[in-house]
């Protein structure tokens, strides 16, 4: 049986997904077209992955806890278990490694999607996320790490946002103080959860009740004050003695220098002791953060062991920006820099409509954006639609204090009208009148 | 507003002895200690707001970021599990979780031969967690308040609860026979705020840290 909408109001969509009316979703585009056209002016094209794949084969690339994420069902055709990516990182290795073998190296990707998370019932979380990110595969240097960097905060900047932070961090760092302790599974563990909170009181007492060295042991206590401004680089290659750490360190300075000359230095914070995607990175890793948003708007890292999993081993680095997050930064910031395109109503007061879809015609021609009322009814009303969505301008066709050649051009805002010929080029290019 | 940060403190003694902590440092909060039912305060030369919460209720503020830095018992963290940072241990409101039961039955009971048990508490994550990683199955009955009753009219065996003095657990014939975890109080730190505030936010701990 089928079940009426109207007795199905208060359930009209699941927890955890929206429905964005225009406003939002035309910020929403705002967004995601800043961030195409960033990804394409330094040199990436776009992908575009399919909506599910087999789980299994997604499952290669993903730790464990996002694969718990993923929304999954079974397909009818083969029987086999598919799911809803929850990342689409993988389905770009995916691709990668399997469709573009004929590609020469480095490959610049980069896509917009939409994934799926399942979240904990109460949480209030979205399940549904926009992601828009890049992958950059086929390259070692520092200098692709900063180009992930550099392009976030050129995003950023151009979205408008102020006061932004890029937090970067690199896991090898930390590995190579923990590779130096002979620690058992749990003891790790419960050691990284800590680090990864900055709780160096229980970091402290789990150190309490090993046996290593006491080197390696203050270097693990400092974990969770590494963090701050660039110079937490300088003091930890002070402290820190293995290779491995000093190599990351060596490799993080180098991006932090190349970000100086994209002329991002005041943006930079450190975190050393940061250790999400442990499972999954390799090196360099940062997160974006904006004003008065508790999380992450952007974040990713080089993960070089991935391409391999998929059977074709290569460097690689990415990031992607969580599109959601921006939304509700753009929202909370008092500056959107929306690009304002001027918008018109058409009203026609004679029977013929010619005149006036040919005008029409001719104003979006010029670039404006038109809608036609076609409803009939008083002007005043129409007037006040345009008001109530957006509309600069009405513009009327067949006004009876008009010439039959003529068209009245009202302002919304203040009720002023002006009067022109509809076929004067001259007339219809001065932007500035109508918006 | 931007630029001030934000602190969500609870009721209670935490709170007291969260403003004399903060005294120390110069943040100046006395005001929070007032009679007024105001829930926010702010402190506008020295940037700083604070607003008065549930206990429960710190860490989500914090991990929404609607509060920069929360004041919290370590027993509400481990409860709830969210992505906050804590920093530091403001040491004070001491207190153990356990598990409890009535005198006559700890003593014929051996703790170690526990299978499948019945434990009544307000912090049934925590107790689920800590049973199945010792491998004893166990039937949660979560409660709000008075735990301590639920073994005296039978409706669990045991309780996980925190006690600090153990007065109110001798009153009602229950003794101690587990500890879970330590508690005291910490200092919590929204993750964006400690980025994009960070010269402030790490003002702020290591101030605190030299009296701690």
């Amino acid at each position: 049986m089928k079940v009426k909408a109207e007795n199905n109001r208060e359930n009209s969509v699941p927890k955890g997904v929206t429905d964005f009316l225009p406003e939002q979703a035309e910020l929403i585009g705002f967004i995601e077209e800043r961030i195409n056209r960033t990804f394409e002016l330094w040199g990436f094209r776009r992908i575009i992955p399919p909506m599910f794949e087999f789980e299994e084969l997604l499952a290669v690339g993903m730790d464990d806890s996002l694969r718990d994420k993923s929304f999954r069902f079974e397909d009818r055709q083969s029987h086999r278990l598919l799911a809803i990516p929850p990342d689409i990182t993988p389905q770009v290795a995916r691709i990668e490694a399997m469709r573009m073998s004929g590609y020469p190296l480095p490959h610049r990707l980069y896509y917009n999607g939409r994934v799926l998370r399942q979240v904990e019932s109460q949480s209030g979380r979205s399940r549904e996320l926009f992601q828009s990110g890049v992958e950059l595969i086929g390259l070692e240097s520092p200098e692709a790490d900063a180009e992930m960097i550099a392009m976030s905060a050129e995003v950023l900047r151009k979205l408008g946002f102020t006061g932004f932070k890029l937090d970067l961090g690199q896991v090898e760092f930390f590995r190579g103080i923990m590779s130096a302790a002979d620690l058992s599974l749990s003891v790790l563990k419960a050691l990284q959860e800590s680090i990864a909170r900055k709780d160096s009181t229980t970091v402290r007492s789990i150190l309490e009740s090993v046996d290593i060295p006491d080197v390696t042991k203050s270097e693990i206590a400092e974990l969770p004050r590494m963090f701050g401004s660039a110079d937490v680089i300088q003091k930890a290659s002070l402290t820190v003695r293995n290779d491995r750490s000093r190599r990351a360190l060596d490799n993080l300075a180098k991006v932090v220098d190349i970000l100086a000359i994209h002329g991002i230095r005041d943006e930079l914070t450190i975190d050393l002791g940061e250790i999400r995607g442990l499972s999954y990175h390799t090196g360099v890793t940062f997160e974006g953060f904006v004003p008065d948003i508790g999380e992450p708007v952007c974040g990713g890292g080089r993960y070089d062991g991935l391409m391999g999993r998929y059977g074709r081993p290569a460097p690689a680095t990415g990031f992607a920006f969580n599109v959601l997050n921006l939304l509700q930064g753009l929202e909370k910031s008092a500056v959107i820099n929306l690009p304002v395109t001027p918008k018109i109503l058409l009203f026609n007061m004679k029977e013929d409509r010619t005149a006036a879809l040919e005008l029409t015609a001719r104003l979006r021609e010029k670039g404006f954006i038109v809608a036609r009322d076609i409803i009939r009814r008083d002007l005043h009303d129409s007037i006040e639609y345009a008001r109530r969505t957006g509309i600069q301008s009405v513009v009327i066709v067949g006004d009876l204090a008009a010439d039959e050649r003529d068209a009245v051009l009202l302002k919304v805002s203040d009720g002023t009208r002006r009067v022109f010929t509809m076929t004067d080029q001259a007339f219809l290019d001065r932007s500035e009148l109508f918006s | 507003m931007n630029d001030f940060i934000t602190i969500a403190i609870p009721k209670g003694r935490i709170l007291e002895e969260s403003v004399a902590l903060f005294k120390k440092i110069g943040i100046d909060c006395d005001e929070l200690l007032g009679s007024s039912r105001k829930l926010i305060f702010e402190n506008p030369e020295q940037k700083m707001r604070y607003m008065i919460v549930r206990a429960t209720d710190v860490p989500t503020y914090v991990e929404y970021g609607s509060a920069d830095l929360g004041i919290v018992g370590k027993d509400t963290l481990l409860e709830q599990g969210k992505d906050l940072y804590e920093p530091l241990d403001l040491k004070f409101g001491y207190c153990r979780m356990m598990v409890a039961e009535p005198v006559g039955l700890a003593e014929k009971d051996d703790p170690s031969r526990w299978a499948n048990i019945r434990i009544a508490t307000k912090y049934p994550n925590i107790t689920e967690k800590y049973f199945s990683s010792r491998g004893i199955q166990v039937e949660i009955i979560k409660l709000y308040g008075s735990i301590e009753l639920a073994p005296l009219v039978g409706l669990s065996e045991r309780i996980v609860d925190l006690v600090s003095t153990g007065e109110t657990l001798k009153q009602n014939g229950l003794v101690e026979v587990e500890t879970i975890a330590e508690i005291t109080t910490r200092l919590v730190v929204n993750r964006a705020s400690l980025k994009t505030k960070h010269e402030r936010i790490i003002g702020i701990i290591e101030g605190l840290e030299r009296f701690l």
